[in-house]
C-alpha cells in the first residue's frame, strides 16, 4: 500500500513539474499553449535516445532533454508569435500531435509505436524496487522544490511585473520600450524546459515511454491541475496537480463499491466521476483553491482581452 | 471574503475525504476471504472493444471454477482495472492491483505499448503477467520469465497466414494494415513466405486508426489490381475496411484476424459485405475439446482469437497455482510450464485439470486458443491456426493447419 | 493520374460537406459565446446513437433519424450549457473550454455507461458505389451530400431571414449594441446552443451513417471538425464550410505524396501554414 501511494506521490510531483511549467506560459505571460505533452515527449524521447543509444550518463540525459524542449519552445513561441488566443492554441496543440506522430512513425529513430524499453534508472541497479520508488519521490519532490522555489523568486521579480504587463495589455507595454517578442520566448522557453525536465524525470522512472502517453488527455490533465490550483499561483501548480492524481485515483476505489454494474459501466462511471469532480471544483471556485496571492494584481473575473473578439 | 474561506475550507474537506476512503478501502478489500487475480484490460480507449469480451471469458472460466470448489479451498475473484489503452494510467492501475491488492498476477493487456509498459512493473515486483500483445519486442524483455503470451508472435503468425493464403490459390496478394508494432514485421515475412508457396505480395499500406472511412486507401491498394487482401487491423477499423471494400466493387478474397471479424460484428454488418470472407485464429489440434468446451461455457458459436486466449490465461494461471499450492507470481514463474506442456496428461479445462491434479496425476493443458505451450521467453511454441469463412452471414469452419 | 487525383477531389468534397455541418455549429457557438466548445465531440456522439435509437429500436427510416438526432444533442446541448458551462463564463474563454473538453469526457461515458462500447450500425442497405469514366461515387455519399447541403441552407436561410437568425447576429457581431437595441442575449446564447449542438448531433449521425458508431466516435471527428472551423475563420458560418471543404480535400490529396498514416500531421499542418499566413483564416473572421 505505501509503495502504491509512493508510486502515485511520483505522478504527482511529474504533474506538479508540468504544472508550474504552464504556470510560467499561461498563468505569468498569458500565453495558452495546449501541446503541453509535446514538450514533455521530446524531453522524455531525448533523454531517453541520449542514454539507450549513446549509453551518456543519466543527467546529461536529464539536461539535455530540458534543454532541447526549452529550445522548441522557443521556436514554436517564435513560429506563433503573430497568433492569438485560440490560434495559439490549435497551434500548440498542433505541435503536440505532430510530435506523436512523427514518434509513431519514425521508427529508426523512436523505435516507433513499440516504443523505447530498458531506459536507463538512476540507481536502478542498487535499490530494490521499493527503495527506488522511495528515492525517485525524493528525487521528484527536491526538483519540485527548488522549481518551485526558482519560480517563486520569479513571480517577484521585474520579469514576471512586464509578463503581467504584456499579459493584461500587449501594447501598452511595447510602448513601454519593453520588447514583447523576447519577454514571451524567454517565458514559453522557460516553461517548455519544466515540462522537458517532467518528461525526461518520467522515462528514467517508468523505463518506457511510447507515443500513446504522449496524447492530448495529459494536457488537459495538467491545465486542469493548473485551473483547480489557481492560475498564476505557484503553490496552485502544486497542489492542483495532487488533487487531480488523488481524483484520479481514488475514483478506482469507489467504483466497485457500486454493485450492479459491468466492468465497462464501471470504468465509465470512474472516468465520469472524475470530469464532474473536477467541473465541480472549477465551478465554485472559478479561480481555483489557491486565488493569485494578494502581493500581486489580482486576475479579475473580466480581462479585457475576453470580452473582445480574438484579436489578430 | 468569508465567503471564499468557508468553500475553501470545503474543498479541502472534500479532499480530505477522497484521500480517507482511498486509504481505508483497501481494508476492505482484504477482508475477504478469497483467492484475488489481478484483470488489467481495456474497458475504454481504442481497445474498450475487446477488454470487455475477455474478461467474460475470464469470469466464466472463474465461475466454473467456484462452482466445482474453488481454488485451494477458497474462491476466486477478478480484481479488476481500466488500463484506458495507455501506458500511463497502466502503470498506475498496475500499481494498484500488485501493491494494493497484492495480486500475483495481472492478465489481460491488449496494447503492446501498455504490455511494455507494465511489464517492468510486474517483474519487479514479481508479479506474473499474461497478454495477448503481438510486439515481437515484448516477449524479448529481460522480464526473468514473469511473462507469458498467449498470441503467437508475428513470424509464425504471418508465416502460417501466408502458407493458407498460397493454398487457396490467391496469386496477388495486398496487405493494408492498420498503423500498428506489428505492420512492417507482417508485411516482411508476407514478403518472404509467399514467393515460397508460389504467390506474391504485390504491394502494402499502413492505414491510420479513427478513419471513418477508407476510401481513398482502398483505391490505393486496388490500383495494384490484387486478387486477394490481407487486413492486419482491429474491429473498428475492419469493419469500415470490409463496406468501403463491397462499395468499392472488389470481389477478392480477405483474410482478417478473428477479433477483428468477430461474430457480434459479423451480425451488425449486412450479409452480402462479409460473404467469402476468412477469419483465422490460432487454435489447438482439430481432435482437441477445448475449443468445444469454450463454445459451450460463454455460449457463443465461435469465440475469437481473444476469448479463447483470455479462457487459456486464467485456467492456466489456475492450474498452475493449484500445482504449486501457493498464489504467488514466482510460483507461476516457476511452475506453469509443468502443467502447460510435457508429457502428463491432456486436459481441456480448468475443472477437468484441477481434479487431475487433486488426483495427484500430471497433466498437460492444452487449450482453446492452442497448446499452450511456452518457451523460455514465454512466447508460444508452435500452434495451429483454425480457418473459417462467412457463408450467408454466418461463419463455416473450414479448416485447421 | 488524372482520373486519380479527381476521385481524391470527390472523396474530399463529400468528406468535406459532412464535416461542414458540425463545423458551423462549432463556428456559431464560438461566434456568439465567444469560446470553442470541445463538448461538441460528445453531442456528436450522442445525435448519433439518439439516431440509432430512433432508427433501429423504433424502426424510423434515416430523415425523421436524424431530425431526432438533431433535437436529441440540441436539447442536451442547452442544458448543459445553461447549467454547466454558462458560470465558467465569467472565468473567461479558456477556462470555459478546458471545462468543455471534461464536459465531453463525461457525456461520452455517459454514453458508454448506457450503450457499451459494441461497434454499432444504422439500419440501412449498403450499396455498390456508382461507377464511371473510372471515378466512383456511393449512393449513401450523395444522399449524405444532399441532407447535409440542405441543412447548411437551412442554417443560412435561419440566419438571413428569420428574426431569431438575425438577432443571433447581431449579438455575433457587436454584443453592447445588440444588448442597447434590446436584443435579449441570454435567449440568443441558448438558441445558438440549442442549434450549435443540434448541428453537431446531425453531424456525427451522418457520419456514422456510412460506416459504424461507438462512444468514441465524435471524438475520432473532433480534430477535423475543429481545423475545419479554424481553418475557414472562426466565428465564420461560410468560413465553416470553406474550411471544411478544403480539409477535407486537403486530406485526400495528401495522400498523393504522403503515406496514408501521415494523413492526421496533414491536417495540423495544413492549419499551421494558414494561420502563419493568414490568421483569420480563409474567410477571416467576421462573425456570422
Amino acid at each position: 500500500m505505501e509503495n502504491y501511494l509512493v508510486a502515485m506521490g511520483v505522478s504527482a510531483g511529474i504533474f506538479a513539474l508540468m504544472a508550474l511549467g504552464l504556470n510560467v506560459i499561461w498563468g505569468m505571460a498569458g500565453l495558452i499553449n495546449l501541446g503541453l505533452v509535446g514538450f514533455f515527449a521530446v524531453g522524455a524521447y531525448v533523454s531517453a535516445l541520449l542514454t539507450l543509444k549513446l549509453h551518456l550518463p543519466i543527467a546529461i540525459g536529464i539536461l539535455a532533454g530540458t534543454g532541447l524542449a526549452a529550445l522548441v519552445g522557443a521556436i514554436v513561441a517564435l513560429v506563433t508569435v503573430r497568433l492569438k488566443g485560440d490560434y495559439l492554441a490549435i497551434v500548440t496543440l498542433g505541435f503536440a500531435e505532430t510530435v506523436r506522430i512523427v514518434a509513431s512513425n519514425e521508427i529508426w529513430l523512436t523505435n516507433g509505436t513499440d516504443g523505447l524499453s530498458g531506459i536507463a534508472r538512476p540507481f536502478g541497479a542498487d535499490f530494490s524496487p521499493v527503495q527506488f520508488n522511495l528515492f525517485y519521490l525524493c528525487l521528484v519532490a527536491a526538483m519540485v522544490t527548488v522549481l518551485f522555489v526558482f519560480i517563486d523568486r520569479l513571480s517577484h521579480s521585474p520579469f514576471a511585473r512586464v509578463l503581467r504587463a504584456i499579459r493584461e495589455d500587449e501594447q501598452v507595454a511595447s510602448v513601454a520600450g519593453k520588447h514583447v517578442l523576447v519577454f514571451k520566448i524567454k517565458a514559453f522557453a522557460f516553461g517548455s524546459a519544466a515540462l522537458g525536465l517532467a518528461g525526461a524525470l518520467y522515462g528514467h522512472y517508468t523505463s518506457f515511454i511510447a507515443p500513446d502517453i504522449f496524447v492530448p488527455l495529459l494536457t488537459l490533465y495538467i491545465k486542469l491541475a493548473l485551473l483547480v490550483g489557481g492560475v498564476g499561483n505557484t503553490w496552485g501548480a502544486v497542489v492542483g496537480a495532487i488533487v487531480v492524481v488523488t481524483f484520479l485515483e481514488s475514483t478506482r476505489f469507489i467504483t466497485p463499491l457500486i454493485p450492479g454494474l459491468s466492468a465497462v459501466q464501471g470504468a465509465a462511471l470512474r472516468e465520469f466521476l472524475i470530469s464532474v469532480s473536477l467541473i465541480v471544483i472549477l465551478r465554485f471556485r472559478s479561480q481555483g483553491i489557491l486565488p493569485e496571492s494578494p502581493s500581486h494584481p489580482v486576475v479579475p473575473a473580466r480581462t479585457g482581452a475576453e470580452t473582445q473578439p480574438a484579436q489578430i | 471574503m468569508s465567503g471564499n474561506t468557508i468553500s475553501r475550507r470545503r474543498a479541502l474537506q472534500a479532499i480530505a475525504a477522497a484521500a480517507g476512503t482511498a486509504v481505508s478501502a483497501p481494508a476492505i478489500l482484504r477482508a475477504q476471504d478469497t483467492l484475488q487475480l489481478g484483470v488489467l484490460t481495456p474497458l475504454t480507449g481504442a481497445g474498450g472493444f475487446d477488454g470487455p469480451r475477455m474478461l467474460k471469458a475470464m469470469q466464466a472460466v472463474a465461475t466454473e471454477v467456484n462452482a466445482a470448489g474453488g481454488l485451494l479451498g477458497r474462491q476466486i475473484s477478478l480484481i479488476i482495472e481500466d488500463d484506458q489503452t495507455n501506458p500511463e494510467p497502466a502503470v498506475r492501475a498496475s500499481r494498484k492491483l500488485i501493491d494494493v491488492s497484492k495480486v500475483p498476477v495481472i492478465m489481460g493487456t491488449w496494447a503492446s505499448a501498455v504490455t511494455s509498459a507494465v511489464a517492468p512493473v510486474c517483474w519487479e515486483s514479481k508479479t506474473f503477467l499474461t497478454t495477448v500483445s503481438g510486439a515481437d519486442s515484448i516477449t524479448l524483455l529481460p522480464h526473468q520469465g514473469y511473462l507469458i503470451r498467449t498470441q503467437p508472435n508475428n513470424h509464425l503468425q504471418a508465416q502460417k497466414h501466408a502458407e493458407f493464403i498460397a493454398s487457396i490459390g490467391a496469386k496477388r496478394v495486398f496487405c493494408l494494415s492498420i498503423q500498428a508494432p506489428f505492420a512492417v514485421p507482417t508485411q516482411n515475412r508476407l514478403s518472404e513466405v509467399l514467393p515460397q508457396k508460389g504467390s506474391q505480395l504485390i504491394g502494402s499500406l499502413i492505414y491510420e486508426k479513427d478513419k471513418t472511412t477508407y476510401r481513398s486507401e482502398i483505391d490505393q491498394a486496388l490500383r495494384a489490381k490484387p486478387d486477394f487482401l490481407y487486413l492486419n487491423g482491429y474491429a473498428p477499423d475492419v469493419t469500415v475496411m470490409m463496406r468501403d471494400l463491397y462499395r468499392a466493387g472488389f470481389d477478392g478474397g480477405r483474410l482478417t484476424q478473428s477479433y477483428a471479424l468477430t461474430s457480434k460484428v459479423l451480425e451488425s454488418l449486412p450479409p452480402e459485405v462479409t460473404e467469402g470472407a476468412y477469419t483465422t485464429q490460432p487454435s489447438a489440434d482439430i481432435d482437441s475439446p477445448a475449443f468445444a468446451r469454450a463454445v459451450k461455457r460463454l455460449g457463443i458459436d465461435d469465440p475469437d482469437s481473444y476469448e479463447t486466449q483470455a479462457t487459456d490465461w486464467i485456467s492456466l494461471v489456475c492450474l498452475t497455482i493449484a500445482k504449486a499450492k501457493e498464489a504467488t507470481g514466482t510460483a507461476l514463474r516457476d511452475n506453469v510450464r509443468k502443467i502447460s506442456q510435457g508429457s502428463g496428461m491432456k486436459v481441456y479445462t480448468a475443472v477437468e485439470g484441477l481434479k487431475a491434479l487433486a488426483e495427484g496425476k500430471e497433466i498437460n493443458y492444452e487449450g482453446a486458443s492452442g497448446p499452450c505451450d511456452f518457451t523460455d521467453i514465454g512466447d508460444i511454441q508452435d500452434c495451429k491456426f483454425r480457418y473459417q469463412q462467412v457463408a450467408g452471414g454466418k461463419f463455416k469452419f473450414l479448416k485447421v493447419a | 493520374m488524372v482520373t486519380e487525383v479527381l476521385q481524391l477531389i470527390i472523396n474530399g468534397i463529400m468528406a468535406g460537406t459532412i464535416l461542414a455541418v458540425p463545423a458551423i455549429g462549432l463556428t456559431a457557438i464560438f461566434a456568439v459565446l465567444r469560446f470553442a466548445n470541445f463538448a461538441l465531440a460528445s453531442h456528436a456522439t450522442i445525435g448519433a446513437f439518439a439516431g440509432l435509437v430512433a432508427n433501429v429500436n423504433f424502426g424510423l427510416p434515416i430523415v425523421p433519424s436524424l431530425l431526432f438526432a438533431f433535437l436529441v444533442a440540441a436539447v442536451v446541448g442547452v442544458v448543459t450549457d445553461e447549467f454547466v458551462l454558462k458560470p465558467f463564463r465569467a472565468a473567461g474563454f479558456i477556462t470555459t473550454a478546458i471545462g468543455s473538453i471534461a464536459l465531453t469526457i463525461a457525456l461520452e461515458n455517459v454514453v458508454r455507461f448506457i450503450f457499451g462500447n459494441e461497434l454499432r450500425g444504422y439500419d440501412l442497405p449498403i450499396r455498390r458505389d456508382w461507377r464511371f469514366e473510372g471515378i466512383r461515387i456511393g449512393p449513401q455519399q450523395v444522399e449524405n451530400l444532399v441532407i447535409a447541403v440542405a441543412v447548411m441552407a437551412a442554417v443560412f436561410l435561419f440566419l438571413m431571414l428569420t428574426r431569431i437568425g438575425k438577432a443571433m447576429r447581431a449579438v455575433a457581431d457587436n454584443p453592447m449594441l445588440a444588448n442597447i437595441k434590446g436584443i435579449n442575449a441570454e435567449m440568443v446564447a441558448r438558441i445558438v446552443s440549442f442549434v450549435g449542438m443540434g448541428l453537431a448531433g446531425l453531424g456525427g449521425m451522418l457520419i456514422g451513417l456510412d460506416t459504424t458508431i461507438d462512444p468514441l466516435t465524435g471524438f475520432r471527428s473532433m480534430l477535423s471538425i475543429f481545423a475545419a472551423a479554424v481553418v475557414g475563420g472562426l466565428g465564420s458560418i461560410p468560413g465553416a464550410v470553406v474550411g471544411a471543404l478544403t480539409v477535407g480535400i486537403g486530406e485526400e490529396l495528401s495522400l498523393l505524396f504522403l503515406s496514408p498514416n501521415y494523413r492526421s500531421a496533414v491536417g495540423f499542418f495544413t492549419i499551421l501554414l494558414v494561420l502563419i499566413f493568414r490568421p483569420r483564416g480563409i474567410l477571416g473572421q467576421r462573425a456570422l
